[in-house]
């Protein structure tokens, strides 16, 4: 079994919103056609959202539920289609671990804790959260500044964090990494 | 746990002075809400009294039990600290929570908004609703606001079928669902009143 690994996305903050509000909207109304239709879902898909009481105690059961596991893939297909630009993907397994526990990241606290908010998962939005996976964003500002901080420190950081750190400091916008999508 | 009545002292107003529950007893908030549902009201403000330790819950079912007996004196007493109750917001919805639809619940809803109870909370009491519709609503609020809380509230309070409580919302949950949990044994009207008494709600 290959280790995950993490890939940069730039995101389209406005877009994700946008689909955000849809999903919303659609899941109060329990508007099921729609619903399957925005997770371009086929017939039998779409007959297990007929199936439910209401599609929301779909999004409600445990992602790796058989029944639902699906479904939870294609809506984050859908999110990362409308609102994900792929920026680049770490070669390393290793890389997250650097991440999280090299001692001169942890070292400084600027650092360390924009590491920390980049890679938690609760700052996603509920349908880009994966049990078991890693993921998180940083905006614009907070990107650039983490960025800089670690370019900062770079001659005594190990080459996979230094290709992480040139594709990172080298985007604009909104980030998010993730090993799941 | 032993009470003793004692009968030396009598009130002014004449009324008989509550049991007097010994020090060093081990009661509980478990306690009062048997001695009530055995109808044993003053056995079960004595053990609120003795296991008051001035705020929190214990002081909020002492004051609105002493208020449903009338003892202004006592109700006096506590209610500066049950205006101190802090998040000022949580136990309007706690108390909200456990009522039917209708202008009370309503209100109190809407005075927890005004005293800044934040989006998932109202969610959570919405997601309670006797009302199909505003139950829905309330639980994809809920998934949006905080989803590792929706689906513990799933799980736990609405037993939607499959869905598991969240270990990383347990404690959420449990802040919030023990005080509404203790206030429906105990008798949400009385809580209502209270918090009306205490000026904290308006209709």
């Amino acid at each position: 079994m290959s280790r995950p690994v993490l890939s940069l996305y730039r995101l389209d903050r406005a877009k994700l919103a946008e689909l955000s509000r849809r999903l919303r909207d659609l899941l109060a109304r329990d508007d099921r056609a729609e619903f399957a239709s925005l997770l371009g879902l086929g017939e039998e898909l779409a007959q297990r959202v007929r199936e439910a009481r209401w599609s929301v105690d779909l999004m409600l059961r445990p992602d790796g539920d058989p029944l639902v596991a699906p479904l939870f893939a294609s809506l984050r297909r859908v999110a990362k289609r409308a609102a994900l630009e792929h920026v680049w993907t770490s070669e390393s397994p290793s890389l997250e671990g650097r991440l999280r526990a090299y001692d001169v990241l942890r070292d400084d606290q600027e650092i360390a804790a924009g590491v920390d908010r980049l890679l938690d998962p609760t700052r996603l939005p509920w349908f880009l959260q994966r049990p078991g996976t890693t993921g998180g964003w940083l905006d614009d500002g907070q990107r650039s500044t983490l960025a800089s901080a670690m370019e900062g420190v770079a001659p005594s950081l190990p080459d996979e964090v230094n290709a992480f750190v040139e594709a990172f400091g080298g985007m604009d916008g909104d980030a998010i990494v993730h090993d799941g999508l | 746990m032993r009470v003793n009545r004692s009968e030396r002292y009598r009130k002014k107003d004449g009324r008989p002075p509550l049991p007097e529950v010994t020090e060093g007893t081990s009661a509980t908030i478990e306690d009062a809400l048997v001695a009530r549902e055995a109808g044993s009201m003053a056995q079960a403000r004595a053990i609120l009294a003795a296991i008051d330790k001035g705020q929190g819950l214990r002081t909020v079912l002492r004051a609105a039990a002493a208020l449903e007996a009338g003892d202004e004196e006592e109700l006096l007493e506590l209610i500066p600290a049950v205006q101190k109750e802090e998040p000022v917001w949580q136990l309007r919805l706690q108390v909200a929570a456990v009522l039917e639809r209708g202008a009370e619940r309503d209100g109190l809803v809407r005075d927890a908004t005004k005293l800044g109870a934040p989006a998932w909370s109202l969610a959570w009491v919405r997601a309670l609703s006797s009302d199909d519709a505003e139950r829905r609503q309330g639980l994809v609020d809920l998934l949006f606001e905080d989803a590792a809380l929706s689906r513990t509230v799933a799980a736990r309070d609405l037993a939607v079928p499959h869905v598991q409580a969240d270990n990383g919302a347990i404690r959420r949950y449990a802040a919030f669902a023990h005080g509404r949990d203790v206030i429906r044994r105990f008798g949400a009207r009385q809580v209502a009143r209270l918090l009306e008494r205490a000026g904290g709600r308006s209709s």
